[in-house]
């Protein structure tokens, strides 16, 4: 056959045009783990509204001296001239989110409370992480007597009612803000221990942590360069979304007066304020309460997306 | 911690070996398992010897032992729950035994290298591939990230990686399995090794990837000299590789031998059996496989006397009394059967003479295929017109 058929011709642009996608892929400039989560990341578009919600709540949190005060009024001294005129507004234009009994602007509140509830998620979660890891590693590296009792410890923990047990703390520690930090965040340990030697425990079976061994690595060697990067991708998800659970926690505390204290603003002690008024003057409670529920939601949907886009395997597909 | 250097190692490779020494010496190998349920006699007296240049195969179903003595030889065990209950191992005249675990480090990987089961999971999915090939240079020889970089490079083109450049710097899951294989090769070659141990290499691969990968190990021996361990549960693997071939079972040798020897003058029932289950490639019709039945004794509680008794279609009082000592020919070649020696018996050993020369591989020569083919195709055809 002198020219080839046309569906022969087809076959071979098919073929053609497959091999110049293998080249394509193959050819990509090569990148490093990170970069390419973050590509994935890039691609998960609920993910990437609830970094930038992250992200802007931080900024307006941060930047509230600047500017809020002088707009919205003062967060916490209550305005005793214009009280009388000004209090449970519902919102308007002057108050977007309405005034509580005091003639506050809930929006400063709200937004002098996120200052207290995003330093609390991270300061705690820091907390958590850092013996979580530790108890975690010694856990599943050592083994043995140390497993069982680290283990059993943390079962301890997870045992004894959440709240009551951060109430105990806090009234050992004396009520302050730090001790608030510190109490959720000593408590949150023993689930990011759990999630990391379960983690490590599957890492250290695979066979490349053998065939490193084989290839004459040392344990730390192994455990920081093998065990680690790859275990490091669920402990990034579940501190994202502990940090939402330990927003909540300060709200419960808060909420049950052993927080945050009176006049400084928290989302837990704003919901706390407005209780009383839930029948008739519904924001007081509805704005902080959506401020808490979209920022926790935030932090879950963007561990969700981290943990899609840490997964190596899900790479290319 | 300080680190020490490449340069504060002796290279043992370098060393001579001992006058009436061998690279090395398997001595009464015994390592068990203290576990709940008892002790697992998981290798229990082993012995051998190989030299440069040399291929050993080691045969035998699963949980025979072949993997776990050969982790013991790179240190590899978990002690406890293992522990060395007898014997030595001694690479060029010094013990591994008593070795210290950072002379082991140095042993490992730059001596005596390893090559897995798996390639689709022996390689560290967050790495390139280029790091993890160079990952030995850097820690045995002192290279930097670049020179274990091109060096990688090098070696990924040697075990046959079309444009290694790019691809030193991809990940492992943009390998497929037998590229991944070529990669373990390369890892494991890159120190230049005196012995590469390798533990089922061929497994997880497909026939044509398999044969591939055999000759792609022959080819680097022939080039570096190397020793080669083949550990495989198929006797065909190593037929046409193996000098040396020790099957194993429940945790000992039961026979030991050349290649030829294993293959032609078996003595020992369970070798037999391994044999009629290899795979006839060229058969007229279909002819059911003769698998060994039952399955392989519990390490703990082992029976008395030879452990293949139960499963041995030859077995006699005896043979359940009585632990059978090694029977050795005038040419080393040993069996753990009490008629070893016994012609009468040897009569039931399974006939290779006729398949003498091609038994072995994964792929018989050219001609007979050919022939094969067209006969079974032509059958096939009758049966569909009648």
């Amino acid at each position: 056959m002198l020219y080839p058929s046309p569906t022969q011709r087809l076959g071979m642009e098919a073929k053609a045009t497959s091999d110049a996608q293998d080249q394509s892929k193959s050819g990509l400039p090569s990148r490093t783990l990170w970069g390419d989560a973050w590509k994935r990341l890039r691609q998960n578009k609920l993910a990437i509204i609830a970094a930038i919600w992250i992200i802007f709540v931080a900024l307006v949190a941060i930047s509230a001296d600047l500017w809020a005060p002088q707009i919205l009024g003062s967060p916490t001294s209550a305005d005793t001239t214009a009280m009388a005129t000004s209090s449970l507004q519902p919102p308007s234009l002057e108050h977007p989110f309405g005034t509580d009994v005091t003639g506050r602007d809930i929006l400063v509140r709200v937004i002098y409370g996120a200052r207290i509830s995003l330093t609390i998620g991270l300061l705690a979660t820091a907390i958590s992480t850092a013996i979580g890891l530790v108890m975690g590693a010694l856990a599943a590296y050592y083994g043995g007597m140390f497993d069982t009792i680290i283990m059993r410890c943390a079962d301890i923990f997870l045992a004894f009612p959440y709240v009551l047990f951060v109430l105990c703390l806090i009234a050992a520690l004396g009520q302050s803000i730090t001790n608030v930090f510190v109490a959720i965040g000593i408590l949150g340990w023993p689930s990011i221990a759990r999630v990391f030697r379960s983690a490590i425990l599957s890492v250290k079976e695979n066979d490349y942590v053998d065939a490193a061994r084989s290839m004459g690595a040392s344990d730390f060697r192994i455990v920081a360069r093998h065990i680690f990067p790859n275990s490091v991708a669920s402990i990034v998800v579940y501190a994202t979304m502990n940090i939402g659970s330990a927003i909540l926690s300060e709200a419960a505390i808060s909420f049950l007066g052993m927080g945050v204290q009176p006049p400084n603003p928290s989302w837990g002690i704003m919901i706390q304020d407005g209780q009383a008024y839930l029948m008739t003057a519904p924001w007081l409670m509805i704005m902080p309460g959506l401020a808490i529920l979209t920022t926790v939601l935030a932090f879950t949907l963007l561990g969700d997306g981290l943990r899609d886009a840490l997964d190596v395997k899900m790479k290319d597909a | 911690m300080a680190k020490k250097k490449h340069t504060d190692y002796v290279d043992l490779k370098d060393q001579p070996i001992p006058e009436g020494q061998h690279l090395l010496e398997v001595d009464n190998l015994k390592m068990f398992f203290h576990t709940e349920d008892g002790v697992v006699k998981a290798v229990n007296g082993v012995s051998y010897t190989l030299d440069r240049g040399e291929t050993l195969g080691v045969v035998g179903e699963s949980g025979s032992g072949k993997s776990v003595t050969h982790m013991t030889i790179m240190g590899l065990i978990d002690m406890p729950p293992g522990k060395i209950e007898d014997g030595d191992i001694r690479y060029r005249g010094k013990s591994l035994l008593e070795m210290s675990e950072q002379e082991m480090q140095h042993v490992r990987g730059n001596d005596i290298a390893m090559i897995f089961q798996d390639p689709m999971t022996s390689l560290n999915p967050v790495y390139k591939v280029g790091r993890q090939v160079g990952e030995g240079l850097r820690l045995h020889r002192g290279y930097s990230k670049q020179e274990a970089l091109e060096r990688a490079t090098e070696l990924l083109r040697l075990v046959g990686i079309p444009s290694p450049e790019k691809r030193v710097n991809e990940y492992p899951h943009q390998f497929s399995g037998g590229m991944r294989q070529r990669v373990m090769i390369a890892m494991a070659l890159a120190c230049d090794p005196d012995i590469l141990i390798a533990d089922e290499p061929t497994t997880a691969l497909d026939v044509t990837i398999q044969a591939q990968i055999i000759e792609l190990m022959k080819e680097m021996q022939q080039k570096n000299g190397n020793a080669i361990i083949m550990i495989t549960h198929d006797l065909g693997v190593v037929a046409d590789m193996a000098d040396k071939i020790m099957v194993m079972y429940a945790g000992r040798p039961v026979e030991f031998g050349t290649a030829d020897e294993i293959f032609y003058e078996s003595r020992h029932p369970y070798t037999w059996g391994l044999i009629r289950s290899i795979p006839e490639q060229a058969i007229d019709e279909k002819k059911p496989l003769t698998p060994i039945h039952g399955n392989p004794p519990s390490l703990v509680n082992l029976p008395k006397g030879c452990p293949f008794a139960p499963r041995c279609p030859y077995a006699v009082d005896i043979c359940h009394e009585k632990e059978p000592e090694h029977i050795t020919t005038e040419t080393g070649h040993y069996s753990a059967c009490h008629f070893a020696d016994d012609p009468e018996f040897l009569k039931f050993a399974p006939d290779t003479s006729r398949s003498r020369g091609k038994i072995a591989t994964g792929m018989p020569d050219t001609l007979e295929v050919t022939e094969d083919a067209t006969k079974t195709t032509g059958s096939k055809k009758t049966g569909g017109e009648a």
